[in-house]
């Protein structure tokens, strides 16, 4: 169905680096803090930067993202996920607050003139391209409804509420879809 | 443990998961996922893969970072105090916490958002050293810089250092650390109104009766923020506040002030 089971072997590996990384950078360790930088800092700078669109508002969040990693790093619990995926998490919430202070400070209208394209822009800057073409080949996998749902609502930094508004779709419609287009990434990318 | 809410509501509230792991649920929503999310595992397993998948859709996004922001996040890392790990509570403890109360001290969320009850101050904190760092990476004169580096940092860590932040009346944000045994405050601002070159903002510690300076507020740079200004003199019952004065800085204040924060005691 999706990638070979072969791709995701030094991926997994990397994952575990990871781990261990942060457990040292909980203890105080700049040298691995600064090993962890080099492996995650452009997925952060990359995606606050793809949510907030502004790059300047993007370094400051992202700078403010990986401070928080450093100060937070003890609270990183690996049974609960992958070092990779709590840091994105942060990053993301972080850029999503952003988004929703702005949003309350001005007027919604600015934003939703700028619908962005949904999934071609997807890889736009990727470096890891392997990973990215999986990625690509799994969102193609999606139905159109559930693909737009999630781009928009991950990388748009829409509510799901502002995205069933968007795509002129039933609320709980807009809920299931991302729930059930996300269940299928995740079987698709082998995420566990 | 069973029988909560009614069923088509429970339904309804397991169908979030995916919007909530794509952080988007507004905040009410979130709340009440989240308090049902600690006592449901399905959703537990069902928020974690999510998680990580939705964190394959940002790794792709990445981009290169701009010059400097290693430099900046590892230097502010040299004057940040890491947070203490959380020490466990018994299971059977956490599993009965389900009045939020009990919860709401060590985590927030159940996917490990480290956001903790003195996140905002803390969060701020980090702030003004990174803006600290920033400081002393444009500034050539690198010796004076540390050492007033050293003292912002000084002023940070205090036992007794509180945080005051509010708006102003020129717009954005001013904001003040104080340490009452040190003496001193660390201000800085974020997004006030850009002055004519023949305007400034000067800072005062607001005592019982009278004004003493306490120094000149810089330009802010390119983000809008203004480098931190380490001021020392602090008094029991000051508070601290800013005037838009002429160029140079005066040894009263002319204006009223743009804001005015009181000192925690």
């Amino acid at each position: 169905m999706c990638a070979a089971r072969s791709e995701q072997e030094p991926a997994e590996r990397a994952d575990a680096d990871l781990d261990t990384l942060l457990t040292h950078v909980a203890k105080g360790d700049q040298a691995a803090f600064e090993a962890l930088y080099d492996q995650l800092g452009s997925s952060v700078y990359g995606l606050v930067r793809r949510v907030l669109r502004n790059p300047s508002q993007a370094e400051e969040v992202a700078q403010e993202v990986l401070l928080e990693v450093w100060r937070a790093a003890s609270r990183f619990d690996p049974a609960r996920g992958s070092a990779a995926t709590w840091v994105l998490t942060i990053a993301h919430r972080r850029a999503i607050d952003r988004v929703r202070a702005e949003e309350a400070a001005t007027a919604r209208e600015q934003r939703t003139a700028e619908v962005p394209a949904a999934t071609d822009e997807v890889a736009e800057t990727v470096e890891a391209s392997m990973d990215a073409e999986r990625l690509r080949r799994c969102l193609a996998g999606l139905t159109e409804l559930q693909r737009e749902s999630i781009t928009l609502a991950y990388y748009g930094g829409y509510s799901y509420a502002q995205v069933a508004a968007l795509l002129d779709t039933a609320l709980g419609t807009i809920k299931t879809r991302i729930r059930d287009g996300l269940t299928r990434l995740r079987a698709c990318l082998g995420v566990s | 443990m069973r029988l909560r809410l009614p069923r088509p509501w429970r339904r309804d509230l397991h169908a979030l998961a995916g919007a909530y792991a794509l952080d988007a649920l507004d905040d009410a929503e979130r709340d009440r996922f989240e308090r049902h999310l600690r006592r449901c595992q399905a959703c537990q397993n069902e928020v974690r893969g999510f998680a990580a998948t939705a964190a394959a859709l940002g790794r792709a996004a990445a981009a290169e970072p701009p010059a400097g922001l290693k430099e900046r996040v590892l230097a502010a890392t040299t004057v940040t105090r890491q947070l203490p790990p959380v020490t466990a509570t018994p299971r059977w403890r956490r599993a009965a916490a389900g009045s939020s109360a009990a919860r709401r001290g060590t985590s927030r969320t159940f996917w490990t958002m480290p956001k903790i009850a003195t996140g905002i101050a803390a969060v701020a904190l980090a702030a003004v050293v990174a803006l600290a760092v920033i400081t002393i990476g444009t500034n050539n004169s690198l010796n004076k810089e540390r050492a007033r580096n050293q003292a912002i940092a000084a002023v940070l860590a205090a036992p007794d250092a509180r945080i005051v932040s509010g708006p102003t009346t020129a717009g954005g944000t001013a904001t003040v650390v104080a340490s009452h045994l040190a003496g001193k405050i660390v201000f800085t601002s974020s997004g006030l109104r850009v002055l004519p070159s023949s305007q400034v903002y000067e800072l005062w510690f607001l005592g019982p009766g009278k004004a003493r300076g306490a120094g000149l507020v810089p330009p802010a740079g390119v983000t809008g923020s203004t480098a931190p200004v380490l001021a020392s003199g602090l008094e029991t019952g000051d508070s601290v506040g800013v005037t838009v004065e002429p160029a140079g800085g005066t040894t009263a204040p002319t204006t009223t002030p743009i804001v005015v924060l009181a000192v925690p005691a």
